[in-house]
C-alpha cells in the first residue's frame, strides 16, 4: 500500500490546529502536495451583528476576534472610529494605550511560544509561557477587571488612569519576564531537536511573502522591514525608541527568533512609555451618543499577529452602516500552502504554529 | 573558536544537558497552584464578577430606574420598569430582569450608571444547572455569597 | 525442603512475582510520570486521589476497565484483539531472564532471584522484546484506518532500526564480560571494581538513546505523537485494550531500564565498593540497590519527555543510520583494539 496522493484530513477537532480549522492535505508518501484550509467553523456573523450596535457597544465585541490579544482589536477599532469622527486622543491616553498594547503583544507572543513548542513536542514550554502570561493577565485584571476579553481601550482614550501603584506593578511584572524568557530560550534556541524541526522548514522568500500579502512577524522573518509602528506610526509610537527584529531566511526558526526578539522589544517599549508618561487627561471628550457624519475610513495597526485593520462606513447615525475587518490571520493563512508544499506532513503542524493564527480572527 | 565550541556542543550533547538543567531547576521551584476549593484566590478589586445591585448605607436601593444600563447594553440583558416611590419621591425599580446568560461582562452598564447602583462583584462562581437560574429578578439581584450560590444551584439540589 | 515445595511452589511463586513486579512498577510509573511531568511544568499533578495522588493509577485502571470496548466495524477482529496481547506478552516474558540480585540463602535452600539463567540470557531478552513489533503492526493494520497504519509503520521502522545500535553496544559490554549471561555480567563488574557505564561511556550513551527510541518514548515518540497523528497505532483502541498498550509501554520502559542497569551500572551492586568508610552501603540488600537504580532511569525517561521537542521521523531515522550505527561500530572496534593493546 503506497501513500500516493492520499487525502488526509486534519479535521476541525485536532489538538494542533489552533482552533477549529480544517486542513485538507494531499500527501504523496508523506510529502505535502496541496493544503486546502477550510474555515468558517467559528463564524459568528460579527460584521453583520455590528451593523445593529452603536460604536460603543461594538468595542467589547471586538475582544472576541483575536481572543489572545483582545486589546489590539480594541485599539484598532477605536483608532478607526476616532479617525472617522475626528476625535483627538490626549497624550496621556496615547501613552497608556502604548503600554496596554505592548503588554498585550507580550501576552500574545508568550501564548504563541507555548502553543508552538507544545505542537512540536516540548510540552513544558507551554506551561512556562502561560505562567509568564498569567502575570500580565493579573495586571489587566487589576487595571480594568478582565483578563481575556479585556475591553480596556475605548473610543477616545482609555477608561482608567494608570496610577502609581499600577505603574510599579507593571514594572515588577516586566522585571520577572526576562528570567522566564531565558528559561524558554535555553530550552529551545540551541536545542538540536528544535533546530532540526524548524530550520529550513516552511520557507517563504521576501518577494513571495509580499505577493501573498503576509504581514506581521512572519513577513519580518523573511527580511522585509515593514512594521506599522515604524512605517505608519499611530498613537505616539513615533515617540518610542525600539528596534524591529528581522529574519533572513524566512523559515520557521526565523519566525520563532523574530517573535522572541519582539518580546524583548516590547518590554523595552513599555518601560519607556512608563518612564515618559505625561500628565493630563487620558480620555477625550466623546459625546454619550456618538453620531458620526457619513464617511468611510480605513485604519490599520500592527497587532501581534500582523496588520489588523477596520474599514468603517458611517451614515450619520450612531450605528455604522458597514464594518469590514481585515484580519491578519485570514490573509496569512493563504500562504500556508506555499510554505507547506514540499515539506513533510509532520512539518505542517510546526509551520501552522509558526504562522500564529487565531480562528476567532479568521472566522469573525 | 566558536566553530570548535559548536562542535563540542554537538558531540558532548551540551545543548541537551542545558535543557535538562533548566527543567531540573524548575522541578524544584515553588508551584503557584492554588488548591481550589480549599483555598479560593480572591480576584482583584476591579474584577468583573457577576453584576449585582447595591444599596446605600441606609439600606435604600441606589437604583433609580433610569434605564441607562438597558440602553447601553449591547446584548439586551436588561428589562427594567420603574415607578416613583410615594414616600421619598425618588424613582425606584419595580421590575429589574437581568439575564446572566446574555451578559458579555463588557462593563458598559456599570460605567454608565449615575448612582453606582449596578456594579460587578468579585463573585466568579456563576455556574448554574438550568437556564431558569440565569434569569435574575429584582430581589435576586441583591443576593450575594451563599444565598447567590443557593439560587444558582437550585436546579441541582436534589 | 520437600520436592513439592522446591519444584512446584517456589517456581510458581517466582512466576507470580515476575508478573507482579512489572505490574507494580507500571502502577508506580503511571503516578510517577504524571507527577514528575507536572512538577517540572510548574503545576501539581494528581494530588487528590489518595496521599499525594498515589491512588491515581487505581482510578485510571478502574476507569479504563469500565469503558466500552469499541471494535471498528471493518477491523480485522483476530488481529485487533491479538495486538495488545502480543505487545504485553513479549516484554513480560523477557522478565523471566532478568536477575534481580544475588541468590538468597534461606536455611539450606538457595533462592535465586531470577526464573531462568541462561548462558545466552541477554540474547533471549533482546529477541523477546523484538516480538512486540508484531503487536504494533497488527494493531495498526487491524484498525483499518489511515492514521493508525501510518503510526504503526513508523513505529516498526523505528524499532527495527534502533535494534542495531542496541545490539552493537551490548556487544561491546559482552566483549568485556566474556559472557552473555546477565548474572555473569554483573559478577564481572563486581570483580573488575568498575561499572561498565564508566568504562564504556559512549556505549552507555548510545544504548540509552536507543533504549528511549525502542520504547517509543519522547523525544522519539512520533508514532504516537498527540499533536500530529492523534494517537498513532493505538488510536482506535479503547477500554482495557488501550490499557494493555499503555501498560505494555511502561513494561518495556522497565525492561529497558533493567537492561541498562544490569549491563552498565552494576545491577545489584552497591556503589563505591572499595571505599572503607562507605562499607555500610553493603548492608543494604542487592535488589534494593537494583530498584534504586531502576527508579533513577525511570525518572530520567520522564525528565527527558518533559523537556525536549519531538524528532521528526526522517531525522529520527537519519540519526540512527548516519550517526548511531557508525558510532557504535567505531566504538566496538575501538573497545576491542584498546583491550588487546593493553
Amino acid at each position: 500500500m503506497a501513500f500516493k496522493d492520499i487525502e488526509l484530513n486534519m479535521g476541525p477537532q485536532h489538538p494542533s490546529t489552533h482552533g477549529v480549522l480544517r486542513l485538507k492535505l494531499t500527501v504523496d508518501n508523506e510529502v505535502v502536495l496541496k493544503v486546502e484550509p477550510v474555515i468558517g467553523y467559528l463564524h459568528r456573523g460579527m460584521e453583520k451583528l455590528w451593523e445593529n450596535l452603536t460604536y460603543t457597544q461594538i468595542v467589547p465585541l471586538t475582544d472576541r476576534l483575536d481572543y489572545l490579544a483582545a486589546l489590539s482589536n480594541n485599539l484598532a477599532f477605536a483608532l478607526t472610529v476616532e479617525k472617522l469622527a475626528g476625535i483627538e486622543v490626549p497624550k496621556r491616553g496615547r501613552y497608556i494605550r502604548i503600554v496596554l498594547a505592548e503588554l498585550q503583544r507580550l501576552a500574545s507572543h508568550l501564548a504563541w511560544a507555548g502553543f508552538m513548542a507544545n505542537d512540536i513536542g516540548a510540552m513544558s514550554v507551554l506551561l512556562y509561557g502561560f505562567e509568564a502570561r498569567e502575570d500580565i493577565l493579573d495586571v489587566f485584571e487589576e487595571y480594568i477587571g478582565a483578563r481575556l476579553t479585556v475591553h480596556g481601550i475605548r473610543i477616545g482614550g482609555v477608561p482608567r488612569d494608570l496610577d502609581e501603584a499600577l505603574v510599579s506593578r507593571i514594572r515588577g511584572v516586566l522585571s520577572g519576564i526576562p528570567r522566564r524568557l531565558k528559561d524558554i530560550r535555553a530550552l529551545l534556541d540551541e536545542n538540536r531537536i528544535w533546530k532540526q524541526r524548524t530550520v529550513g522548514i516552511g520557507l517563504i522568500s521576501a518577494a513571495e511573502a509580499l505577493d501573498f500579502g503576509l504581514t506581521g512577524p512572519a513577513l519580518r522573518a523573511s527580511g522585509v522591514n515593514w512594521d506599522l509602528r515604524k512605517s505608519i506610526p499611530y498613537s505616539s509610537y513615533d515617540e518610542m525608541d525600539f528596534d524591529v527584529p528581522l529574519g533572513s531566511r524566512g523559515d520557521v526558526y526565523d519566525r520563532y527568533l523574530v517573535r522572541m526578539a519582539e518580546i524583548e522589544q516590547s518590554i523595552r517599549i513599555v518601560n519607556q512609555a512608563l518612564d515618559k508618561l505625561p500628565p493630563g487627561e487620558f480620555m477625550a471628550k466623546v459625546p454619550r451618543v456618538l453620531k458620526i457624519a457619513p464617511g468611510q475610513v480605513f485604519q490599520t495597526i500592527e497587532a501581534p499577529k500582523g496588520v489588523l485593520g477596520f474599514t468603517i462606513k458611517s451614515n450619520g447615525t450612531d450605528k455604522p452602516e458597514r464594518v469590514k475587518m481585515k484580519s491578519p490571520s485570514f490573509i496569512n493563512l493563504q500562504s500556508l500552502e506555499h510554505m507547506c508544499r514540499g515539506n513533510l506532513f509532520s512539518d505542517v503542524v510546526g509551520i501552522l504554529g509558526s504562522m500564529d493564527i487565531v480562528l476567532g480572527e479568521i472566522d469573525k | 573558536m566558536s566553530k570548535l565550541k559548536a562542535l563540542a556542543r554537538k558531540v558532548f550533547l551540551l545543548d541537551i544537558l542545558q535543557g535538562l538543567a533548566v527543567t531540573l531547576r524548575l522541578y524544584f521551584s515553588k508551584k503557584s497552584t492554588v488548591p481550589y476549593p480549599e483555598k479560593v484566590k480572591l480576584p482583584a478589586e476591579r474584577f468583573r464578577g457577576i453584576a449585582r445591585l447595591y444599596r446605600d448605607e441606609k439600606g435604600e436601593p441606589l437604583c433609580i430606574a433610569c434605564k441607562l444600563c438597558q440602553h447601553v447594553c449591547g446584548t439586551k440583558c436588561f428589562d427594567i420598569e420603574g415607578e416613583r416611590d410615594a414616600a421619598s419621591k425618588r424613582m425606584k425599580p419595580v421590575k429589574f430582569d437581568w439575564k446572566l446568560e446574555r451578559c458579555s461582562f463588557c462593563s458598559l452598564c456599570v460605567e454608565v450608571c449615575p448612582t453606582r447602583a449596578i456594579r460587578f462583584s468579585r463573585e466568579f462562581r456563576m455556574a448554574a444547572v438550568d437556564k431558569g437560574s440565569l434569569l435574575f429578578h429584582l430581589p435576586e439581584m441583591y443576593l450575594n455569597g451563599e444565598d447567590l450560590q443557593n439560587f444558582l444551584c437550585a436546579g441541582c439540589r436534589e | 525442603m520437600s520436592p513439592a515445595v522446591s519444584d512446584f511452589v517456589i517456581p510458581v511463586a517466582k512466576i507470580a512475582a515476575v508478573i507482579l513486579y512489572p505490574m507494580v512498577m507500571v502502577v508506580v510509573m503511571i503516578w510517577l510520570e504524571r507527577r514528575v511531568v507536572a512538577l517540572i511544568q510548574g503545576r501539581l499533578g494528581p494530588n487528590r486521589v489518595g496521599f499525594q495522588g498515589i491512588l491515581q493509577p487505581v482510578a485510571d485502571a478502574v476507569k479504563l476497565f469500565f469503558k466500552e470496548d469499541i471494535i471498528p466495524r471493518q477491523a480485522d477482529k483476530l488481529l485487533f484483539n491479538l495486538a495488545p496481547i502480543l505487545v504485553m506478552f513479549s516484554s513480560l516474558l523477557a522478565f523471566c531472564f532478568v536477575p534481580l540480585g544475588e541468590p538468597l540463602r534461606i536455611g539450606s535452600y538457595t533462592l535465586t532471584l531470577w526464573i531462568a539463567e541462561s548462558p545466552v540470557g541477554l540474547l533471549i531478552v533482546l529477541g523477546l522484546s523484538s516480538i512486540s513489533v508484531f503487536g504494533v503492526i497488527f494493531g495498526g493494520w487491524a484498525s483499518n484506518s489511515k492514521y493508525p497504519l501510518m503510526g504503526a509503520l513508523r513505529s516498526v521502522v523505528q524499532v527495527l532500526s534502533y535494534e542495531i545500535p542496541t545490539g552493537l553496544t551490548v556487544l561491546s559490554v559482552v566483549f568485556f564480560a566474556r559472557s552473555m549471561d546477565m548474572v555473569e555480567i554483573v559478577r564481572r563488574q563486581e570483580a573488575a571494581h568498575i561499572w561498565y557505564g564508566f568504562m564504556l561511556p559512549v556505549s552507555f550513551v548510545v544504548f540509552w538513546i536507543s533504549a528511549v527510541a525502542e520504547t517509543n518514548r519522547a523525544p522519539f515518540d512520533l508514532p504516537e505523537a498527540e499533536s500530529e497523528l492523534v494517537a498513532g497505532y493505538h488510536t482506535e483502541y479503547s477500554g482495557m485494550k488501550f490499557a494493555y498498550f499503555y501498560m505494555a509501554e511502561y513494561t518495556h520502559m522497565v525492561l529497558a531500564s533493567s537492561l541498562v542497569v544490569i549491563l552498565f551500572f552494576g545491577g545489584w551492586l552497591p556503589p563505591f565498593p572499595g571505599v572503607k568508610f562507605l562499607a555500610f552501603l553493603h548492608a543494604v540488600p542487592g535488589f534494593v540497590w537494583y530498584l534504586i537504580k531502576i527508579m533513577f532511569f525511570l525518572y530520567l525517561y520522564v525528565w527527558i519527555r518533559a523537556t525536549f521537542p519531538r524528532y521528526r521521523f526522517d531525522s529520527l531515522i537519519k540519526l540512527v543510520w548516519k550517526w548511531l550505527i557508525p558510532l557504535s561500530l567505531i566504538n566496538l572496534l575501538a573497545v576491542v583494539a584498546v583491550r588487546y593493546l593493553l
